[in-house]
This record gives C-alpha cells, structure tokens and sequence, in this order.
C-alpha cells in the first residue's frame, strides 16, 4: 500500500466496480426494452395516438299523442389550453360578465386548468348560445367553446317519472359497467325512463383516432361512427299527466291510469313532484339536487310505484271475487250489519247503512261487516283442513292480481309491497292462529301494502274481466317493429269472468246509485268505481279510489291515492273522476270539482314534524 | 510524426465514436422535420457541428502543447476556472432552469463549472503529487477534501447541486490511491443508511442495526459467537419485559422502540466493561460507530427536510414514495421511449417519443432516451460498451504512468466520467433520482463536450508525454 503503483488489488476492484455498473446497466436496459419492452410500446403508442371519444345525439321521448316530453338543447362548454392562452394574461373582469360566472369560481377554474398545461380543460360548463357568439366575437387565443347537448323537458311535469341525466358515478363504474361502455364522466340516465330505457335512448359512442405531431398539428381518422340514441313514444298522455299533477299539487300521493286494454300507462303522477329541468346538467343541478334530496316530503321519491300504502277498502274487491270463486259467496247472500262485525273478542266497526244487505250493496256501500264474513267464509271453507291453508289458497289468488309481487314494470324501482306468507303467521302467533287473527286484511289493512301502480293494475284486471298486461311506459321505439313481448303478454287470473261481471255491478252502483263514490258519476260513460279509506295511526285516513270506465270496453282504469286524505270520496274520487272525464271527453264540465279538490287543505304536519326532529 | 507520438490511439478513437454517436443522437433529437432552413444556425445540431469542431480543435492544440507542463501550470488553471465559475455571479450570470450556473458570452451561454472540473482535477493531481503526500494521513486527506469544497460549496450556492455531487466521484480516485478501507467501509454503510432510513421504520432499522453490529462484534471477537448471541436474547428479553412492565406498571404505553432503544443504550455500559475485561479493543470501535449511526438516524431526516421541495421531491420519487404523476412524468415517458425501444429500435429519426416531443430535455439530460428508443437494446449495449471501455483506457493509462501526477489526473478524469455515465443513464432508466448532469460527449450542450474533450486530451497527453511513459522507460 506504500507504493500505490503496485496495488494492483485496489485497482482490480475498481474495475469491478467498473464492469459491474455497466453490466447492471445492461442488464436494466434489457429488462426495460426486451422483458417489459411491449408494454412500452402501447405506453408509447397511446402517447401520440389520442382516440377521441364522439358521443351521439340522444334520443327523444315523445308522448302517446307526438308531443315531447324530453327533448335535447345545445348548450356549450368554454374551454382553454393555458398553454396557448396565458403568455399575455387574460382579462378575466369581461370573461366573468360574458360568462356570468362568479370571479371567485372562474379564477378557481382558470387556475386548476393551468395544471395541464397543454391540454384543454373545461373553463365554463354548460353556456347559453348567447355567451357563446359573444366568446366567438371576442376571440381570446387559448380559448374555445365546445358545443353539447343537454335534457330539456318543455313541459314541465313528470319529475321522477321522466328521469334526469346524471354524470356516472364511480360506484357504478366499478360495480355495474360490465360491458365498458361507460367511462368517467359520462351521462347515464337517472331515475324514470332516462334510466329505464339507457340503452335505447343513448345510441352508440363513435371513436376518432387522432394522430398528433411534434408541431401540435393533428390528423383524424374516424375508426367508428356514433350511432344516435332511438327516439321514444312513451304511452303517458302528457296533458293528462299534468293535469293529473295540478289536481295533486299540495297533496301527497300519486295517480296511476292505465289504458286496460293494453296496459299502457297513460298517467303516473307522483306528488309532490318536480320540474324535470332543475335536474338538467346543469352548473346549477348539484344545488337542486340537494335541496330536492333533503326536501321532508321526499319529491325525488316516484310513490306511485315504491310506497306501498294500505289498499283500503279497494281490497274488499278482491276478496269479493275470491269468495265467488270459491263458492263461499253468491250475490245474493245477506249479512247483517249492526254498525260494525263482531266475533268474540274482535270488533270491526262499520258506519251506518241498511242492513242486512246483500254483495251488490256491500260493495256500494263498502260495508265492513259484509267483507268480515266473506273473508272468514274463505279461510275457514271446509275444501281446506284449517284456515291456514285456506289463507294460503287465498294468498294464491291474491298473487295472482299482481300484489305482494313485482309486476315487472319498465319504471324502475318499484316496489312489492306487503303480502305475508303463512309462514309469517306461524312464527308470528306460534302456530295459533285463525281468520279472526288476520281479519284486517278483508278490508284492505294490517299485513296487505299495495302500491299505486299494483291499484290502478288491479282496477285494470277488473275492467279486463280477469285479465291484465303489465303495466309500461313504452308505447313505441323508433327502429323497432314492436315493443318488449313480455309487455304484449296477457296474464291471466283464475277467476272466472262472470265473477268480474257481479263484483262491476256492485261498483257501477257505488258510483251511479246509492255508494259511497257518487261524485265520480259521469253521465254516459258508466263508471265503475271503489273507493277506499285506509286507517293509519300516523295522522288522517288514508284517501283512496279505484275506478275504470266505461263500464262495457274499458279505456281507462285509474287508482288514485292521496295520503292522509281523509275519505275516500274527500280526494281520491274528484281527482280520479275528473282525470277520466279528462280523458274520455276532452273537456271538464264540473269545474268547481276542481276548485274543490285544489282547495283541499290537508294536514301533513306529520310530514313537516320529520324537519323539525332534523 | 513528433507530434503525435506516443498518443494512445484507443483511447482518441473511443473519443471520436462517443462523440459521433452524440452527433446522432442530438441531431435526432432535434432536428424538425418539416423545417425551412436546414442549416439554420437556430438549430441544435447546427450548434453540436460548431462545438465538436471546437472541442477537435481544442483536442489538437493540446496534444500540440509542452506535455510536462500541465503539472507547473495546474493551480494557476485551477484558480482561473474557479474564477470563471465565480463570474456566474455577476451581472453576466443567467439562470437557466432555476442554477445560476450559466455565462452569456454574446449568443453562447457557457456552464463553467464543466471547465471547473479540468482546473480542480489538475489541482488535485498536483497536490497529491507532491513528494510524501499520503493519502492515509488524515491531514493530507484533508488538504484534498479542501480542494474539492470549494467548488462543492460554490454549486451549491448556484443551486446547481448535481453538478457538485460531481465531486464526490474523486473517492474513487482515492480509493485508488490507497484510501484507509475503514474510511470507505463506514462511508458505503452510512450511506446506505442514509436511504435505509427513508425506506424502513426506525424500529426495524434498529433492530437490523444491532444484529449487524453484533455480527461484526462477532467477527472481531473470532470464538465468541455465544457471548454475541446471549447479549442478543437477553438484549430482547429484557426490552420486552420492560415494554411489558411500563404498561402492566405505569398503565401506559411506550412503544417498543423506544423499550429497545433504552435496553441497548444500558447494555452498551456493560458490553465496555466486558470488552475491558476481556481486554478487546476494538469493540469501542464498533459502540462509537453504533452511537454514530443511531445519532445518524433523526440527522438524515433533518436534513433531509432542509433539502429544496423539488430535491426533496426526486428523491422521494425516486425512493418509491410518491404516485404523484406529475413528479414522476419525466422518468415514466424517459423509461417508455426506452422501453419502446426494444431490441433495434425504431430506427433513425423514428421514436414516437422524441418526435412527438415527449420527453423532456430529450436533447440534453435526457439523451440517452433517444438511444435507447431510436437504436434500441443494441444501441443502448454499443454505448455502455464506449463508455465502460473509455473508462477503463483511462485507469489503464493512469496505473502505466510512472508519475503520480499522471496517474492521478486519470483517475480523476475516470472518475468523473464514471460519474457522470452512473448518474445520468442511470436517471433515464429510473435507478436513480434524478439530477440535472449531462451524459459526456453525447448530451448537447458546449460547455460540456468542451471540457470533457479537454479532461480527456489532457489525460491523453500525459499519457503521451515521452518522458513519463512506461514503455518509453523501459526502452532506456
């Protein structure tokens, strides 16, 4: 070591070292161009080889008669490329009056678009075609608008049950986007017919392969074209739907008509509703969503299919068609009526009306009494060994008419409702129980939920004789020679049709004689009906009515249900009763029903209490 | 010919290849397609051609110069560069990408601490020939280390801190030089420490650090291997029962590091004694160097929090600890382009990603991309192979000198090269952090071809110097 010339050993080393960095060198190399080295090249590729994703025109919703119901509207986003637009400042005072964006959040916007410097990012979303020409007579470098398309909805109605359009969200993309054909920032219909019929109305994205160049010039080639969205004709009547809506403005509730013969939905009114274009993508959408979110009395909720409610005396109709069926009840059997049922412990008060009666009356009349006997008549029917399973031949019929299941509907979210299973009774009560023990359910309350849309579908069934499709919306899609079979299938129950024949003549006289839903006469159309009054514990009677007419060749079948509307005949009748005339006759002659119903003053303070608890 | 007698062909002709090769890339790298004028002056590659026309001619005059008098003018050409390099803080300094490291000179901008590194590797040369310099002598070493601060601490100051890294390369010099082993053992281990630290928790770190001492304790102590495990159970033991104690005790919690931390510091009192006793004396040693590291541990940390935001930024980068995708742009596209690469590449004047611009400094810094993307796998072996043959021509030449001034002017100038080589292929691929030091001869950039063709031709000359030749010696 005193001679370094001669250690030779120290410099061996270093030549190792030598060697071995520039073999690691080698090997790295190696590994990053041969091992890994295809990988690189389709990172290197997509750095010059942009695709640009084109998006094609949705399509629109028309209503049965060829009005829109969802159209769309151009509106433009601004956006900027710093890279071009920053070398002399821009005057950001005038952009803001153009744009009329608040100074703070376009200063905010500006400088997070400065984070990618060369590419172009949105500066201004959604400007009206007026800002628009004047950004274009401006003409500041750097910044440009980019037109798109949005929702608009000219009439107005149907919040929840048009549906909105909503950027996809990230719980979706990973969990639902199955085929890929979503990515961040996309639209997809939210809610109602937007989100029912997404794959019909969205069309097909195009693709645009864009090859860029040093010089940031840029050729395209169009590898596919987009393929536009198919145009709608819904089956709802727009200016009965918001006919049916001005009726329900102040209460809560929804109404339902469907056409029987078809089951196209010609109304789904929920209430309280919305105007569709507060949800319109919109700078403003996010607010309005919130503030409809947070709304006590639920608006963004369609009650007309996901609140099941008591059906109310509507049901007893029901259980008149199976005692028929069943052979326990013939129309002229006679139960008498002291203002109430009573058998042993159990009492079933009844409000006064002649007594004994027979079917017919009943049904008019909507005695509670009468439907007491029937319904025990059919659980406690000696074809069966015990109630139990006379409840479950019962419960088998009532399936049949679409309750306690989903009737398979193209509104999304709809709801079953309630209708127990006997097994539920027996872990309920032990084993020990009778018809006595579940006798609310004769006169539509206790363990039976049935939403709106099952009601109008039921009223549907009656006016078929014994028949229904399922109820939608579609009528007909642009493209298409028909819609879905599954709609275009009738179901059948089993109940004989002369059956439907007695329990109609029972609701022809409820309305044109002496029942309880007289106000829903309407000379010459025969309209049969049933109404309802649903007990609740929670405030005033739930209101409810279910009707179809004209009684021979159906054309319309409604259920109408208001929420804590007192009687049956306080709400549900005149709303119902004036949707039909306004349906069958174009015209209302009885415009101080109207005045009547827009004048109820319903108490939801139960609904405005949740607030305050908040 | 007289003049170039002697000269080391080998060497000249590795120069030439590099430097040509740099041609290639820095014309691939720059040149525009679609542009007007092709030999505008605007053009990179127009003012790569000027640069190694004067880095030849540079080259000749110095092998055409008196070869024994490098040694007599070597502090005077250091002193000049140091003064050059100084001149970056007046008003004629410019600050290109945050360093002032930068001279205009008219059109030119010049980086004189490329020329800084002739001056300094002259000077070093001199010193350490001096007549009973020694490197093993602590005040001599010193001597050197006060040589290398200067233009250390004048980087820094021009927050050009690549550039002064440099400068640490002469260790490798000096290991030739003969370098105490136990300087350079605890040097590779506190750095290796130093980067530990940001990958591990201090606990494991401790951990490792007692079994390693431990270890080495072992070593030192031949046939006392169960003494050095005993001390290690009951070092364990003993820290647990007190990790266990203080909660069961005091109700509350200390974590187990700290436990260990307090047992081991207790421990090491006994382990003098022991070591007294049984009179080893090495082991004080070891526990000063264990102290050492240990005290280490929070320092880098600190230190680390001193460093600016964009080193602090590379080096956690680098280190793995940050998916921001901006901070790591620069190394992704330079790893995709040579990774793009593959075996042959894409051809001349063929990478997507220096076409299309998208990586940065691809003419500078980042050259190496175009190789790797441009010539591929083989492209990328054909390189390493100049540069690693360049390199050891360069230690070869130094250990034939017979004068300690020679051999030492090329090592040095094999160190930095070596350096330089490390640092910025191993950027480009991702096995380094990234600093802003060009590729030799290959990067565009004046200032430093220049001075390494100087570095280089003034190794050659020495090396051909008659009178100090081996083989000429041996002809006598």
């Amino acid at each position: 070591m005193n001679n370094p010339r001669n250690d030779r050993y120290r410099h061996q080393i270093l030549r190792i070292i030598v060697y071995a960095v520039f073999g690691f060198f080698a090997l790295t190399a190696g590994y990053l161009q041969l091992i890994e080295g295809n990988s690189y090249i389709d990172k290197a590729e997509n750095n010059y080889i942009r695709y640009i994703i084109t998006y094609p025109p949705r399509g629109e919703v028309f209503d049965r008669n060829g009005e829109y119901l969802i159209q769309n509207k151009v509106v433009y986003d601004l956006m900027v490329v710093p890279r071009e637009a920053s070398r002399k400042g821009i005057d950001t005072v005038r952009l803001a009056t153009i744009t009329n964006e608040p100074m703070k959040r376009l200063k905010r916007s500006l400088n997070e678009a400065r984070r990618s410097w060369r590419t172009a990012s949105p500066v201004v979303k959604y400007l009206s075609a007026e800002s628009k020409l004047k950004m274009d007579e401006w003409n500041l470098p750097g910044f440009y608008t980019v037109p798109r398309t949005v929702r608009q909805y000219p009439r107005r109605i149907g919040g929840n049950l048009l549906g909105s359009l909503s950027e996809v969200s990230q719980n979706f993309l990973a969990k639902y986007n199955e085929d890929g054909y979503y990515s961040i920032r996309d639209y997809i219909g939210e809610q109602g017919i937007e989100s029912a019929y997404e794959k019909e109305l969205r069309g097909e994205k195009g693709r645009i392969r864009r090859n860029l160049y040093a010089d940031h010039s840029t050729t395209d080639e169009v590898e596919k074209e987009p393929v536009a969205g198919k145009n709608l004709i819904s089956s709802i009547d727009a200016r009965l739907q918001a006919f049916a809506e001005e009726l329900m403005k102040d209460k809560i509730g929804s109404v339902v008509a469907i056409e029987p013969e078809t089951g196209e939905i010609l109304v789904m009114a929920s209430s309280p509703t919305f105007d569709p274009n507060e949800l319109v993508i919109s700078r403003e959408r996010g607010n309005n969503y919130m503030r409809l979110l947070n709304e006590p009395r639920r608006p963004l909720f369609n009650r007309a299919v996901t609140s099941p409610q008591p059906p109310g005396s509507t049901f007893k109709l029901l259980n008149g068609l199976i005692g028929l069926q069943e052979g326990v009840l013939k129309p002229h059997y006679k139960y008498s009526c002291n203002r109430g049922y009573r058998a042993g412990n159990i009492k079933m008060g009844c409000h006064e009306h002649r007594s004994p009666l027979d079917l017919d009356y009943a049904i008019a009349t909507s005695c509670n009494a009468y439907f007491c006997n029937v319904y025990r008549n059919i659980l406690e029917n000696k074809k069966y060994e015990s109630p139990k399973q006379g409840y479950e031949a019962w419960r088998n019929y009532v399936e049949q008419f679409g309750f306690g299941v989903k009737l398979g509907t193209d509104i999304p979210g709809e709801r079953r409702g309630t209708l127990m299973h006997r097994e539920y009774y027996d872990k309920l009560y032990r084993r020990s129980w009778n018809a006595l023990t579940v006798l609310s359910v004769s006169i539509g309350q206790g363990e039976i939920l049935a939403t709106t849309l099952q009601l109008a579908n039921f009223a549907a069934i009656i006016a078929n004789r014994g028949y229904y499709y399922t109820p939608h919306i579609i009528k007909a899609i642009e493209g298409q020679d028909s819609i879905d079979i599954k709609y275009r299938t009738p179901h059948y129950t089993s109940i004989d049709r002369r059956h439907f024949e007695t329990i109609i003549k029972g609701m022809w006289r409820g309305v044109n004689r002496d029942g309880t839903c007289q106000t829903a006469k309407l000379p010459g159309l025969d309209v049969c009906g049933k109404t309802g009054t649903a007990q609740n514990p929670l405030g005033d009677d739930h209101s409810t009515f279910i009707s179809f007419a004209p009684r021979n060749n159906p054309k319309i079948a409604i259920a109408v249900y208001v929420e804590h509307g007192v009687w049956g005949a306080t709400a549900a009748v005149p709303i119902a009763s004036l949707i039909e005339e306004m349906y069958l006759t174009d015209t209302i002659t009885r415009p101080w029903l109207i005045e009547h119903v827009k004048n109820l003053n319903l108490d939801y303070s139960i609904y405005d209490r949740h607030r305050k608890k908040k | 010919m007289a003049l170039f007698s002697g000269v080391d062909w080998w060497t000249v002709l590795l120069y030439v290849a590099l430097t040509l090769i740099g041609f290639t890339a820095v014309f691939s790298a720059s040149y525009v397609e679609d542009s007007q004028n092709f030999w505008s002056f605007s053009h990179e590659y127009i003012k790569h051609i000027f640069w190694l026309g004067l880095s030849y001619f540079t080259g000749l005059i110095i092998l055409l110069l008196d070869r024994s008098s490098w040694h007599k003018w070597a502090y005077i050409i250091c002193v000049i560069t140091l003064f050059i390099v100084l001149m970056t803080f007046t008003p004629l300094g410019k600050t290109v990408n945050g360093a002032r490291a930068w001279l205009g000179l008219g059109g030119f901008t010049l980086q004189p601490m490329e020329l800084a590194k002739v001056g300094i590797s002259l000077a070093v040369a001199r010193l350490m020939s001096l007549y009973g310099f020694s490197v093993q002598r602590a005040s001599d070493l010193m001597k050197v280390m006060a040589i290398l601060v200067v233009p250390m601490g004048i980087a820094v100051l021009q927050n050009d801190t690549g550039s002064g890294l440099v400068f640490c390369s002469f260790i490798f010099m000096l290991f030739r030089e003969g370098l105490n082993y136990w300087i350079c053992v605890p040097l590779i281990f506190l750095v290796a420490l130093l980067i530990l630290s940001f990958l591990l928790t201090p606990g494991v770190l401790l951990i490792a650090l007692i079994l390693i001492f431990t270890f080495c304790a072992g070593m030192l102590m031949r046939n006392r291997w169960k003494a050095c495990i005993n001390y290690i159970v009951s070092l364990f033991l003993v820290s647990t029962l007190l990790f266990i104690l203080l909660v069961v005790v005091m109700g509350k919690s200390l974590n187990y590091y700290d436990c260990l931390l307090f047992t081991t510091a207790a421990s090491l009192l006994v382990v003098i004694v022991y070591a007294y006793r049984a009179n080893i004396r090495s082991i004080y040693l070891l526990i000063l160097f264990f102290f050492v590291s240990i005290i280490c541990l929070p320092t880098s940390d600190m230190v680390f929090h001193h460093l600016k935001p964009h080193q602090q930024n590379r080096i956690r980068t680098f280190l793995g600890q940050v998916d921001d995708k901006d901070l790591l742009y620069n190394v992704n596209q330079s790893k995709i382009a040579i990774g793009s690469g593959g075996f042959s590449g894409k051809g001349f004047l063929q990478g997507s990603q220096i076409r299309y611009g998208l990586v940065p400094e691809k003419h500078t810094d980042f050259i190496f991309c175009t190789i790797g993307e441009e010539f591929g796998f083989l492209g990328a072996l054909v390189l390493f192979s100049c540069f690693a043959m360049l390199i050891l021509r360069l230690m070869r030449m130094g250990d034939r000198q017979l004068e300690t001034f020679g051999r030492v002017y090329c090592y040095c100038v094999a160190s930095i090269l070596f350096f330089h080589c490390c640092i910025n292929i191993g950027m480009t691929m991702g096995i380094v952090p990234v600093m802003g030091i060009p590729l030799p001869f290959i990067s565009y950039g004046g200032s430093s071809l220049l001075g390494f063709s100087i570095l280089v031709f003034i190794a050659i000359a020495l090396d051909a110097s008659p009178t100090k030749h081996q083989s000429t010696l041996r002809k006598w």
